[in-house]
């Protein structure tokens, strides 16, 4: 005996109800649990679908899909970092690298030669922030567009929302940059100084601009890469 | 190679309550030559061609063969597959070029470990 279409839809609802949002993952749970309960049917005719799917929801351990899903995103979360990590890697190969070095040798100049070169250190990096943050709002409500729209969600798409461990990025720079400003008589007055600081102002502006502009404009890209299934699934 | 397996299984089986580092460190390579035998296979069928192989005597539990499947396939060691099967999505995992070079290593890795382990445990000794 087969699973009507009604059971598989019942299907995806119980995955959702346990903490499973993500299509890709109750795709492969939902065959899982009908492969499983059509198999019981074969031994057992008599069992009801309610009663079959219990007892293979239970195979599945106290915690239910939850291990299923955390090492996903484990796995999921470390594929993001490798392709943030690959791009800002074109930012040190030809013919990137001629922009990284321009730009770090104009704020270099910059910071060298004004009076004020704490305050535009201070001032890239609220230009910065500021940035981030118009991102992440934007980002937030095409979410929970989509979300109240009932579209299919996807794990790595949801990663991908959620900029992986990279998120720290942005906040984790303003105690170093804020010591820097205060001590601008000591880091700011050497060579040395200026070009770190003017070398991971553009490292963190290349960083911000993969995560929230390149990353987001190729997502579609990245998407059918990781899901085979994509293409083939209606988004609604 | 079966009989390897069923032996790594059925050791596995025993062992599971002991020690489960032992089954952990099999269920990747149990998974790798199934693949390599049948070329692609889904999770459900995975954990029903064991139960057969084994007689019933090793379950791979669901909540572990995801995680491994998706471990294997985040180091590229397997591709997926989609197929629209009775009304639902079917996502079947075969090996890439490099999970077929793995499997090999891996296997040859299990045959030593499985030798080296029999001697110990039945060491033939020579006076």
């Amino acid at each position: 005996m087969k699973l009507t279409p009604q059971q598989i839809d019942h299907l995806y609802l119980f995955t959702r109800q346990h903490y499973v949002e993500w299509y890709d993952l109750q795709s492969e749970l939902v065959d899982h649990l009908a492969n499983a309960i059509e198999t019981q049917w074969q031994e057992n005719p008599k069992l009801t679908f309610d009663e079959a799917l219990n007892i293979e929801f239970k195979k599945f351990g106290v915690f239910g899909f939850m291990g299923v899903v955390e090492e996903k995103q484990k796995f999921l979360g470390k594929k993001y970092n490798r392709l943030v990590l690959s791009h800002i890697k074109e930012f040190f190969t030809l013919p990137k690298i001629l922009l990284t070095i321009t730009a770090t040798w104009a704020l270099f100049l910059l910071f060298k030669w004004s009076r004020f070169n704490g305050e535009f250190l201070l001032f890239f990096y609220v230009l910065l922030i500021g940035f981030a943050f118009y991102a992440i709002i934007k980002n937030r409500i095409q979410r929970k567009q989509q979300i109240n729209k009932n579209q299919k969600r996807w794990l790595f798409e949801e990663i991908m929302n959620q900029y992986g461990s990279f998120i720290g990025a942005i906040v984790f720079p303003l105690n170093f940059l804020l010591n820097i400003f205060n001590h601008g008589n000591r880091f700011l007055s050497n060579d040395y100084g200026i070009g770190f600081t003017s070398f991971f102002l553009v490292l963190m502006t290349f960083l911000l601009y993969v995560m929230f502009v390149l990353i987001p404009s190729k997502s579609k890209e990245y998407l059918i890469q990781t899901y085979p299934e994509y293409g083939l699934t209606k988004q609604h | 190679m079966y009989k390897n397996l069923m032996y790594i299984c059925n050791s596995k089986y025993r062992m599971k309550m002991k020690n489960s580092q032992l089954y952990k460190g099999s269920l990747n390579t149990i998974i790798l030559k199934l693949l390599e035998e049948n070329g692609k296979m889904y999770g459900y069928e995975i954990t029903q061609k064991v139960k057969a192989i084994t007689l019933g005597e090793l379950n791979i539990t669901e909540g572990a063969l995801y995680p491994a499947l998706h471990k294997l396939e985040a180091e590229g060691l397997l591709d997926v597959e989609i197929e629209r099967v009775d009304n639902r999505l079917r996502k079947y995992y075969k090996l890439t070029e490099t999970g077929t070079k793995e499997t090999m290593n891996r296997l040859s890795e299990l045959e030593d470990f499985i030798r080296n382990m029999q001697s110990l445990v039945n060491p033939k000794l020579e006076f």
